[in-house]
């Protein structure tokens, strides 16, 4: 074939000079050209991911409003509501002043909560609460799949229409990370619907047991406080109510504790989930300093405002995990890492305090199927 | 109320791709590759009307398979996003000190208490909920 090949291209026959042209127009095609060939790639990538994203997405809708069905028992379909609560969304407050803004965002996120549990409780009359709270998970992970579809299906028409590489571009750029939180999000529904624990549970984990069994009784919305000794120190232990999925307000049960305790407490532990970087193990345990806690930053400030107001030096352990680990069914690592993280509280708290004195650990995170 | 996923209309014209169509190209692009040897050849021999007819043939298959790469619908060959990992709820008494693991039943919780003890009269505590490892793939 190469011979033959040959014998055509040699510069004087006929159908070599006509090749070369071929290739010369081919050059300056690809010349003008490259950019949308580039694209027009590109775009094909982003396709096949929101279709993935997309078949996440509608089962999340279908096993929501099964869920509901199932434990709410419903008197009409509960299918158009649904839909509405996936659209639902929360404009952040304004932040060209930024005093008082955090404030402003706590308030603004507790009416979401509120608007939340009054939609699962209208569309879910027959739930318990603590299969409300799942319901209310499971349908927070069904809206957080329902806005990566549309903002990736956005940018792909958008992109489409124009055909400019500069908007195709930046959401290629970050698909993989997106597909990840995709993932894992969509992990998350079997755990929501059946109240199996997350790898964000373990934090509420080390905190029950902890408390081993101790009473409890509640100092925040949705959030217990219960207490045990440990070598001679009196230890305060807070989670979030279980075992129905919720992360409960631990900036306020910290505020108020410190509060009544009225400058007894010479330590504030917080454990929870972290994002381990890639090459760490699941389940390393890493101990610190601040306050462990996720999320949009309204309960972190209670927490530093109030440690701070009250002079109490905050200490922090860290259970690192993946973030398809996050909102997925507890992994075997991770529960075994409780008590792990468990030692290290104990640790912590006989290094740096002294006997009679009083100390609060927090177990910040998801406490879908942990009790108290 | 007409719902979002249930739009009408693929994200891109033409076929769908799967592993059929992508083995039908590889056809296409075998017998055009062949097309276009067979084209030179006859151009070597002077039968320049079958070489042109040979290398049309060619350079069709190949211009075929290019559109239908750009524009054939992509199926994702993600996991399966129904499928879910098996739960194990392990149970400890914590008189005998009995330990069973079972599969995990919707209401079980950790630190839940009640389901009776096999061994004694005692009471079995669940103290673990987690997803079954996976055996590791060779």
């Amino acid at each position: 074939m190469f011979y033959a090949v040959n014998q055509v291209l040699q510069q004087d026959s006929e159908l070599g000079v006509l090749l070369q042209t071929l290739f010369s127009f081919a050059f300056i095609v690809y010349l003008f050209y490259a950019q949308r060939i580039q694209a027009m790639t590109m775009l094909r990538q982003i396709e096949v991911n929101l279709r993935k994203i997309k078949s996440f997405r509608d089962k999340s809708r279908e096993t929501a409003i099964e869920a509901i069905k199932k434990f709410g028992k419903p008197a009409f379909d509960p299918t158009s509501q649904v839909d509405r609560f996936m659209e639902h969304f929360m404009i952040a407050p304004v932040d060209m002043d930024p005093a008082g803004v955090v404030g402003k965002l706590g308030q603004i996120v507790n009416v979401r909560e509120f608007t939340f549990e009054r939609e699962v409780a209208q569309m879910a009359p027959e739930a318990t609460p603590a299969q409300r709270h799942n319901l209310e998970n499971l349908l927070e992970a069904s809206l957080a799949l329902n806005v990566f579809y549309k903002v990736i299906r956005h940018y792909y028409l958008m992109g489409k229409k124009t055909m400019n590489i500069y908007i195709i571009m930046q959401i290629h750029m970050i698909l993989p990370a997106l597909i990840q939180q995709v993932e894992a999000y969509s992990a998350a529904l079997q755990a929501f619907r059946d109240g199996i624990p997350i790898g964000d549970s373990v934090g509420p984990i080390v905190a029950a047991k902890l408390l081993n069994g101790a009473p409890t009784k509640e100092v925040a919305k949705e959030m217990v406080a219960g207490e045990t000794t440990i070598e001679g120190r009196r230890v305060i232990v807070i989670k979030a109510l279980g075992p129905g999925g919720s992360v409960g307000r631990p900036g306020d049960a910290i505020e108020r504790l410190l509060e009544e305790e009225d400058g007894k407490v010479k330590m504030l532990i917080t454990v929870d989930a972290a994002g381990k970087l890639e090459g760490e193990e699941v389940g390393e345990i890493a101990e610190g300093v601040g306050a462990a806690i996720g999320g949009i930053g309204v309960e972190k400030y209670k927490i530093e405002e109030a440690a701070s107001r009250h002079n109490v030096p905050m200490y922090a352990v860290a259970i690192k995990q993946g973030i398809e680990h996050v909102v997925a069914p507890l992994v075997e690592e991770l529960m075994d890492a409780t008590d792990k993280a468990v030692e290290s509280v104990k640790s912590l708290i006989l290094d740096y305090s002294n006997e009679g004195d009083t100390i609060i650990v927090a177990g910040i995170g998801n406490t879908v199927g942990v009790a108290q | 109320m007409r719902r979002m996923s249930e739009k009408a209309g693929p994200l891109a014209g033409g076929a769908t791709q799967n592993w059929i169509s992508l083995g039908l190209m590889v056809v296409v692009g075998a017998i055009a590759m062949l097309s276009l040897y067979l084209g030179f050849r006859e151009y070597g021999r002077g039968n320049i009307e079958l070489s042109l007819m040979y290398l049309l043939i060619g350079v069709s298959g190949f211009s075929a398979i290019g559109f239908s790469f750009f524009k054939a619908k992509p199926v994702a060959t993600s996991k399966d996003p129904s499928k879910e990992v098996p739960v194990v709820t392990t149970l400890e008494c914590p008189q005998c000190n009995l330990k069973k693991v079972r599969d995990f039943q919707v209401g079980d919780y950790i630190f839940k208490k009640g389901e009776p003890c096999e061994r004694c009269e005692g009471e079995m505590v669940i103290t673990r909920i987690n997803a079954r490892k996976e055996p590791k793939k060779r």
